[in-house]
């Protein structure tokens, strides 16, 4: 489902990632690893088109993502959950609003947004919470509401850049088993995070990012 | 596609509802755009119709040298009368011009009275038909017009060629200021439109990150910018119209501009279409190119 061979990413002469090469298969369930830095953050751009690989090759779903046009990268991303270490939500739009931007931008009528939209909610805990706005939400909230954006649209592989980073324990728990629900369903998940805790607890394979190398 | 119009027309309407201070700050400059551009046009517009019909009222005045008998001057009046050039003449005998000319400068009496009886020569006045106007029919007719009985043949023709250069010129100048002003238009509504996409920079941030097209996000701002462009035309037209009633009426007090068309007050519907088509088009390029930087910018 993702394969990156000999992939490097440098900004000036700053060397991020090193010839980086790693497969996930469909279905399977991974974590990227790494201190502060080591371009987890870096990768996971690179997986869904924010930033392009100065050298080597990245296939996502099959689909060169390093030689997409501005043209068809939303076509690529519409395949792809991701969800952002900030969250990236409206603040000014509703819950449901938020979750159901995934959907509005695939052309999907009102009457199925509404569908899926208030079944994803209730899959990620926020049922009833649809007209909240982001900012009325606690942090564990805003997360799970970004989680539902990701996931509303069933997507083959779901991103997420340190998804617990921002919440208590008993809360990165509740995200994570989300996470691990989604992935029963066939969804490939790479989560990047340096939550060694978490790693224990719910084990999966790991990619370690050390200084822009990784090894597994 | 029909769930997509939807959903982008929703966006226009809920995001013009939302952002109606920014949308009206770029409505108004749209609006002072055309209005300068519009008053501009107008000026030039107005003194090219009254040029125009200066040029079709060419008289020519046919001074008789004195010692021409009121006979031979009849004679003479009966000729020009004849041509085919000539849409009407009238004789003005010296007694008549000198009444006229008593009558319009009081003053003058004295000096009519020292200069004698031939003061005031007795002259033919010609109207020309609109067709013998042209530089060389002009001045053809000029020559078949000499005759040993005129002292002298004056007509306006000179300086209303004088007036056509210089409207060329102010032309040339007109047509270099107006690119210029639509240029600064088009700069300033795409500065104010992207102060309104950096204002929603979020928004658009994390649509373009879920998988948007930038047909989809840019689809309700050029929507909006249409808006802005509409009304924007809509208060220049206003605005214009207000100029003209006032601004025309008194200049017409002070120079006759003849039949010239706008001198009515109304602008005409093809200024108006033009004016709401040129504040449209400032619209939808100013908000597609502010768009445009917003999608080659984010991530």
């Amino acid at each position: 489902m993702i394969r990156l061979y000999h992939v490097s990413k440098s900004y000036g002469s700053t060397q991020v990632l090193q010839d980086v090469t790693f497969r996930l298969s469909k279905g399977e369930f991974a974590y990227l690893t790494g201190a502060s830095g080591a371009g987890k953050s870096t990768l996971l751009k690179l997986l869904y088109g924010a930033e392009a690989p100065t050298s080597g090759k990245l296939l996502v779903g099959g689909v060169d993502a390093s030689k997409l046009g501005p043209a068809r990268l939303p076509l690529l991303r519409r395949n792809l959950g991701v969800i952002f270490q900030d969250f990236k939500l409206i603040p000014n739009r509703t819950v449901f609003d938020n979750v159901g931007l995934a959907l509005e931008v695939i052309g999907a009528e009102r009457r199925e947004i509404s569908r899926r939209v208030n079944a994803v909610l209730n899959v990620v805990g926020l049922g009833g919470k649809g007209e909240r706005r982001p900012l009325d939400l606690s942090g564990g909230e805003q997360q799970r509401v970004a989680i539902a954006r990701a996931i509303v649209n069933d997507p083959a592989v779901l991103l997420a850049d340190e998804p617990t980073g921002n919440l208590d324990g008993a809360m990165a728990v509740e995200v994570m088993e989300i996470l691990l629900s989604i992935n029963l369903r066939g969804t490939t998940v790479l989560i990047a995070t340096h939550d060694i805790g978490l790693m224990e607890r719910f084990p999966h394979r790991r990619l370690r990012l050390n200084a822009g190398r990784l090894s597994e | 596609m029909s769930a997509t119009l939807g959903h982008i027309l929703r966006r226009a309407a809920r995001s013009l509802w939302e952002n109606l201070s920014l949308n009206a700050v770029a409505a108004g400059v749209i609006a002072a755009a055309l209005l300068l551009g519009g008053a501009f046009w107008g000026a030039m517009s107005t003194l090219n119709d009254a040029v125009e019909v200066w040029e079709k009222d060419v008289h020519l005045s046919a001074y008789f040298a004195s010692g021409v008998d009121e006979e031979r001057q009849r004679a003479v009046y009966a000729e020009v009368q004849a041509m085919p050039e000539v849409e009407a003449v009238t004789w003005v005998t010296a007694a008549d011009a000198r009444g006229y000319l008593e009558e319009r400068v009081p003053d003058i009496q004295p000096i009519l009275v020292e200069l004698g009886e031939d003061a005031v020569p007795a002259s033919l006045e010609i109207t020309l038909r609109a067709r013998y106007i042209g530089d060389e029919t002009l001045a053809d007719f000029v020559i078949r017009l000499q005759r040993a009985e005129f002292e002298e043949l004056d007509y306006g023709k000179e300086w209303v060629e004088r007036l056509t250069a210089f409207l060329g010129l102010l032309k040339a100048l007109g047509a270099a200021l107006g690119t210029l002003l639509v240029m600064a238009a088009v700069f300033l509504v795409g500065n104010t439109m992207h102060l309104v996409t950096y204002a929603r920079r979020a928004e658009l941030e994390t649509m373009k990150l879920v998988g948007a097209t930038l047909q989809f996000i840019a689809a309700p701002f050029l929507i909006e910018g249409a808006v802005q462009g509409l009304v924007g035309g809509l208060l220049a037209i206003g605005a214009l119209s207000g100029l003209k009633a006032v601004l025309l009426g008194r200049v017409q007090e002070l120079v006759p501009l003849g039949q010239a068309p706008l001198a009515d007050g109304s602008l005409g519907l093809a200024t108006v279409a033009g004016l709401l088509t040129v504040g449209v088009l400032l619209g939808v390029v100013g908000c597609g190119s502010a768009v445009l930087r917003f999608w080659r910018q984010a991530p």
